[in-house]
């Protein structure tokens, strides 16, 4: 249970990011439910979903944060075959749609396992990471990597190339800042980019498509350059104050496609500008600075890593999808946390924020036993 | 506390700062790439947003019709379609353009050509015709299948069409698909647009296509309009009237037809143009729908030249038509006088060369009202070498012939009035006593346009006023000069010219009706000087490329009604042959005769007149 001195630490600033966060995003939602119609308006529904779903997600923040997070060292691998085991199974009963097979139907939800397999690398990542003394040799690097090839792959199948990464980049991360030997960095730094080239073959034809329409999005302008194009438009046409609230014609007439989703951002910078995007940017640099924090102060290594884990998490979603917004990388199908709208990733985002709270919040306990 | 502190030291032995460094570069990176978008490029693409959201739709104006001087249609404009494509709504070109190959049967390359030099002048998702002018069954066709290929639209283009399209066609002249250098030439055009190639359509392209409207849409992504407001509208282009009348016109091309030649019908006061015919004429429908390369090829090679516009723009040697001017030349410079006469044996010799008279046994005694009316060759052979070519050029210019008349029609000729000067720039050669002796006659380098002649007819009746002609009703009379002839001068040889129709010796004879004061004068112009060879035959018997051709000017005046006109046929032979019925059909439309019985009783003359 919660003890009463607990609540006192809990980590207001970090939390009052998270609600401010939610709180632009929803915002931003009801701008970009709307379309223009002849004579007026419509309005979907999606930033009233996105409430509810906002409602749900701090539930399981809660629920997160009501127990010691050390007891989730020993969950870590019951969890991780879980992630596996609804990975396999969507490879057999998943639902497709639009071609990718990366949901589990259970009535009522639609659950992306490979959501579940990013806590689980967090999870385990954080478990053994903190068990390693020093800095990681081959062997070390082999084990822990070995822990995320299995998930990958599943993830990669479905196809989804962006989570499967993301698998990479979180445990990465977390390996770079426990620091690994000096040969093994040289030796990613030499190897890596030279490897990186022959992995064109493995990926599926839209995904080269989308590869060389990164690089020059007049290519195609109407068919898989149209989102990037469209998207510069709506933002560069924000210019410095913005268009104004609602009043964004990319967004509203609907030129700005999979506006509530992966280019959520979109619509806002076209709306609030320069200087509002601005605002957004600097708002989630302090929720991440915040995060380093929980990791600088937490009292054991499983506790730091975690918070590293959830770190990488959100910096690479953050990045990714604002840097595919502004053009900087190719489309990949990854959510702005908050921002975007989407169940699972708000249901996951908060339990992750309550992860970090719980750290947060114990830093001052005494090791039990 | 202690522990806390332990707990740093470990940290320290970490790379957490890395984490700081990611923070770090990603506000720095994101931010650096937002102000680019949005502060440096921020007009850039506010620009863009616009053009996406707003759709200019060209609103056509209907261009200028034309009527004849009683406000006949002539030129008029026809609702018709065109298929246009929106690119931004293709998936595949290639496979639309090979789709509208398949079912127009357009050749394929021609519709691909045609798009890539037009795309770059489009705007993103404006219609870009691809092909003007589509019939009704091709319409049909693309409708019912409008939904696979939502690319496609029917765009409603006013189309020209001329009602009188071969009688009018050198005065009004057609419109057809601008192309390249016209469309760079003028940014009003656009792609698929018409504009004026001949005749009045040409000349007054930009006050008969009056302005083109334009009107905004709101769009959203799927093209579908939400909002529409008029920004300029279509202003209608202006009407013209034409002082040319559809029945004149008619009556004078009727009995010109099967000939090659051209009518020109003056107002002598004014300068209006009341027929101006010439043949053969063309279709101007046929260049509005778009000319095939096989239709073209015909017009061009016709060996009769049906694009030629022979009142304005074919120069021929004016035969004894110049005589008129020539009769004036003497008059004015003091080499004759009225009483003055010359013997005609039929022959005049200049040094070794023989120059004959039309008339075998020759004219006998001749003075300069007979040398006229019975176009006497042996007179003027005389006449031309006592005034010399200095004076005959001189004077043949201030009548205006060697310069355009300034008619309100593009692409006039001035002819030719050679010169000394001119003969050494052109040949090399210095002017011979013979080239003097020819050019008295209206022959040789000597060259008219049939316009030239009628407006130096129209001078010797008006009062010595060299008009510029016009062939729009409501234009200003200009006088853009004076005949150097004075008024005695003039009306002596109008009188002159009576005689020649009134009196049994006479040229033109076969003109004279009664009741109206009418002069006439024949020509014939020699195409080749090889007369000798054909000589003893008549004019069917030579072939129709070295037959002469046929003048014949002539005015009329009854009452305060006058009227000039002038005929020329190519190749017609003796002027009062050919020449003449056409002027006749013309006085008979004018000043209908109550019978027939005058003009047959005349017997027939041997020989032509010239």
């Amino acid at each position: 249970m919660i003890d009463r001195r607990l609540l006192t630490h809990i980590n207001w600033p970090f939390f009052g990011l998270t609600i401010l966060l939610l709180a632009v995003g929803v915002l931003n939602l009801y701008s970009a439910s709307a379309v223009r119609i002849e004579g007026g308006l419509s309005l979907d529904s999606y930033y009233q979903r996105q409430m509810v779903w906002g409602g749900v997600g701090m539930a399981c923040m809660v629920l997160v944060m009501a127990f010691d997070y050390r007891h989730l060292r020993d969950a870590a691998w019951p969890i991780y075959w879980t992630a596996i085991a609804m990975l396999v199974a969507v490879y057999f009963f998943g639902r497709s749609i639009s071609g990718a097979r990366r949901w589990l139907d259970f009535g009522l939800l639609n659950v992306q396992p490979s959501e579940l397999a990013k806590i689980a690398i967090l999870l385990i990542g954080a478990k053994l990471i903190a068990r390693q003394e020093g800095h990681y040799d081959w062997p070390a690097l082999g084990r822990i990597l070995g822990v995320v090839v299995l998930p990958a792959l599943l993830i990669f199948k479905q196809p989804d190339l962006g989570s499967g990464l993301t698998l990479f980049m979180i445990l990465g991360g977390m390996l770079l800042v426990k620091g690994v030997s000096g040969r093994i960095l040289k030796f990613l730094i030499l190897v890596v980019p030279a490897v990186l080239p022959f992995t064109w073959f493995f990926l599926h034809d839209y995904q080269k498509a989308r590869i060389m329409t990164f690089l020059n999005p007049g290519r195609d302008p109407l068919g898989a350059g149209y989102h990037i194009i469209q998207s510069q438009i709506a933002i560069g046409s924000g210019e410095m104050w913005g268009k104004g609230f609602m009043e964004g014609t990319q967004g509203m007439l609907s030129f700005l496609p999979e506006k509530h989703t992966d280019f959520a951002f979109a619509v806002l910078g076209e709306e609030w500008g320069f200087m509002g995007a601005m605002i957004l940017l600097s708002i989630f640099c302090a929720f991440l600075y915040q995060i380093y924090l929980v990791a600088v102060d937490a009292k054991d290594e499983f506790g730091r890593y975690l918070a590293v884990g959830v770190f990488f998490y959100f910096f690479l979603q953050i990045f990714i999808n604002i840097g595919m917004v502004l053009g900087l990388m190719p489309v990949v199908g990854i959510p702005l946390p908050f921002i975007s709208y989407g169940g699972s990733a708000a249901v996951v985002n908060f339990c992750l924020i309550g992860l970090v709270l719980n750290v947060s919040m114990r830093r001052f306990m005494f090791k039990k036993g | 506390m202690k522990q806390y502190r332990l707990d740093n030291q470990r940290t320290r032995q970490s790379h957490l700062w890395l984490v700081q460094v990611l923070v770090a570069g990603l506000f720095c990176l994101l931010s650096l790439r937002l102000w680019y978008l949005q502060v440096y490029k921020g007009e850039h693409f506010a620009r863009k947003a616009q053009d996406n959201r707003i759709r200019r739709h060209t609103v056509y104006a209907p261009r200028g019709l034309v009527v004849d001087r009683e406000g006949r249609f002539l030129a008029v404009n026809e609702p018709a379609y065109g298929l246009a494509i929106v690119r931004e709504n293709c998936s595949d070109f290639k496979k639309t353009l090979d789709y509208v190959a398949l079912v127009s049967g357009a050749p394929r390359e021609v519709l691909v050509g045609d798009f890539e030099k037009g795309r770059k002048r489009v705007r993103s998702f404006e219609k870009q015709i691809l092909l003007s002018n589509i019939p009704f069954s091709l319409l049909a066709k693309i409708e019912a299948d409008a939904i696979h290929w939502p690319e496609l639209q029917i765009v409603v283009q006013p189309r020209r069409h001329y009602t009188q399209s071969e009688l009018f066609s050198h005065v009004i002249g057609y419109v057809a698909q601008a192309n390249e250098d016209e469309l760079n030439a003028d940014p009003g055009l656009q792609l698929g647009d018409t504009v004026g190639k001949a005749g009045l359509e040409l000349i007054m392209e930009s006050r008969l296509r009056g302005s083109k409207g334009l009107k905004e849409e709101e769009v959203d992504a799927a093209g579908r309009c939400l909002n529409e407001r008029v920004i300029s509208s279509s202003e209608a282009g202006e009407n013209f009237r034409l002082s040319i009348d559809l029945d004149l016109q008619k009556s004078a091309a009727d009995r010109l037809k099967g000939q090659a030649g051209a009518v020109v019908v003056l107002e002598p006061r004014t300068g209006k143009v009341l027929a101006l015919v010439s043949q053969p004429g063309y279709d101007s429908n046929l260049f509005v729908g778009g000319l095939s390369d096989a239709q073209w090829n015909a017009l061009v090679s016709d060996p009769l030249h049906p694009l030629q516009n022979r009142p304005i723009q074919s120069a021929y040697p004016p035969g004894s038509v110049f005589k008129l001017v020539m009769a004036g030349c003497g008059m004015m410079n003091h080499f004759v006088s009225l009483s003055d006469q010359v013997y005609c044996t039929g022959v005049f010799k200049l040094g070794e060369r023989e120059f004959r008279c039309w008339k075998k046994g020759g004219h006998g005694a001749v003075d300069l009202r007979k040398s006229l009316v019975e176009s006497c060759d042996v007179y003027y052979y005389q006449l031309g070498k006592r005034m010399g070519i200095d004076t005959i050029s001189t004077f043949t210019k201030a009548c205006g012939f060697g310069a355009v008349t300034g008619i309100d029609l593009p692409s006039e000729r001035p002819g030719l009035v050679p010169d000394r000067a001119w003969k050494v720039r052109r040949h090399g050669e210095s002017w011979q006593g013979g080239d003097t002796i020819n050019m008295s006659i209206g022959q040789g380098m000597l060259l008219t346009t049939p316009l030239q002649v009628a407006r130096f007819v129209a001078a010797l009746i008006n009062g010595g006023h060299l008009i510029r002609p016009s062939v729009l009703a409501d234009s200003e009379v200009e006088i853009a000069g004076q005949l150097p002839m004075n008024e005695r001068t003039a009306a002596f040889i109008a009188e002159t010219m009576v005689q020649t129709v009134e009196l049994r010796q006479g040229t033109a004879w076969r003109l004279k009706r009664p009741g109206v004061r009418i002069g006439g004068k024949t020509g014939t112009a020699q195409v080749v000087r090889l007369m000798e060879k054909y000589e003893k035959k008549t004019t069917d018997e030579i072939p129709y490329k070295f037959r002469d051709h046929a003048w014949m000017a002539s005015f009329a005046q009854q009452d305060d009604d006058s009227y000039v006109i002038v005929a020329m046929v190519e190749h017609g032979g003796g002027g009062g042959a050919t020449a003449g019925p056409v002027v006749d059909a013309v006085y008979e439309h004018l000043f209908p005769r109550e019978s027939q019985d005058d003009l047959n009783a005349v017997p027939t003359r041997e020989s032509n007149p010239t």
